[in-house]
């Protein structure tokens, strides 16, 4: 009872996260939360858990459950990796604004075409 | 008609003077942006005649790229010509390029070193390449027969359509996924590569080939 309890309140904010999540990246968002909500049935249903296991030829309906907290994690992870790439998205826009607004800062109104000493006409 | 050459360059201070100068020398408005680099790159490039536009840290040839653009598009350039910094391509090509996007009224010329030539392309990278150039036409429906290659010209049109957001070695494969999305015409043109020791130093190995495709399944998977 105590393990269900715990498992339920990691279940459910783990639901939480993943419905949070969904807006930004909607795949791993509605996987997750399938996957939390199957977590959930699993731990208030275990009889149906063995009888599960045995249909996906699983020895016993605990080894569904830790498979399904695997696949959970991994999601979480993706999610994870997705997160640092919008993170780099803007870092990736601030560092190209400062360049831009440096490089025209440098370029003086009559050197906006800027070009070597004798080289030849631009084209 | 107002070209640019956009040179992204991360740590090329071995080669990026020469490489600058040799395209300043040929007539064109050489942008050089120097991608956070520690060696120099940045004022070599500007002593040899470039425009430097420079990144504080780091971001990758894919965004080193879009800012290039960026930058191009905000001094009115009509076309823009991307060109690689370690010297492996050659500057009589860039003429050959722009004259096809006016000859045949295209947005995009694409550089094709199997319909011009390579000089000591190693059997492996010419294994690679087919590979890619086997999933970019799977993946966009575009018939290229060269990807990866950084010899391009893009008119001011097909540059508005375009916007990287792949910042490392994906982008390559990302620009031709939005040209493909633009609709706009295109053509292939052949030019030629020329491998040294020193560009197949710092070009893309087998192992990249699992980053590019993560990146690319990874940038589909959010918004």
């Amino acid at each position: 009872m105590i393990a269900q309890a715990v498992l339920t309140l990691l279940l459910v904010i783990v639901l939480l996260y993943a419905w949070s999540a969904h807006r930004k990246a909607p795949v791993v968002g509605f996987l997750a939360m399938a996957a939390a909500s199957a977590g959930l049935y699993l731990v208030w249903m275990p009889h149906h858990a063995s009888w599960l296991a045995h249909g996906a030829g699983l020895g016993r309906g605990s080894d569904l459950v830790v498979y399904t907290w695997v696949v959970i994690s991994l999601l979480m992870l993706l999610n994870l990796h997705l997160k640092l790439r919008a993170q780099m998205e803007e870092i990736t826009r601030l560092a190209r604004a400062i360049a831009l607004t440096e490089a025209r800062r440098g370029l003086d109104p009559g050197e906006a075409e800027p070009s070597a000493g004798g080289a030849p006409a631009h084209r | 008609m107002r070209t640019f050459v956009v040179i992204a360059a991360y740590d090329e201070a071995a080669v990026i003077g020469g490489v600058v100068a040799g395209v300043v020398q040929a007539g064109y408005r050489v942008v050089v942006v120097d991608d956070g680099s520690a060696d120099g790159t940045g004022p070599l490039a500007r002593a040899a005649g470039a425009t430097v536009v420079t990144h504080p840290i780091n971001l990758g040839q894919g965004a080193a790229l879009q800012t290039g653009f960026d930058f191009a598009l905000a001094q009115d350039a009509d076309v823009v010509v991307t060109f690689d910094a370690d010297g492996q391509h050659r500057t009589s090509d860039i003429a050959r390029l722009v004259e096809a996007l006016d000859r045949q009224g295209a947005d995009y010329a694409l550089g094709s070193r199997f319909l011009g030539g390579t000089v000591d392309l190693p059997p492996s990278r010419r294994l690679l390449l087919a590979a890619a150039t086997a999933f970019t036409r799977l993946t966009t429906g575009l018939a290229v027969s060269d990807t990866h290659n950084g010899l391009r010209a893009l008119t001011r049109r097909g540059l508005s359509r375009l916007r990287l957001r792949q910042n490392r070695m994906a982008h390559a494969s990302e620009i031709l996924h939005q040209i493909a999305l633009a609709g706009l015409p295109w053509v292939e043109v052949p030019v030629t590569i020329e491998y040294s020791a020193y560009s197949l130093a710092k070009g893309q190995r087998m192992s990249d080939a699992l980053f590019i495709l993560v990146d690319l399944f990874a940038r589909r998977m959010h918004r």
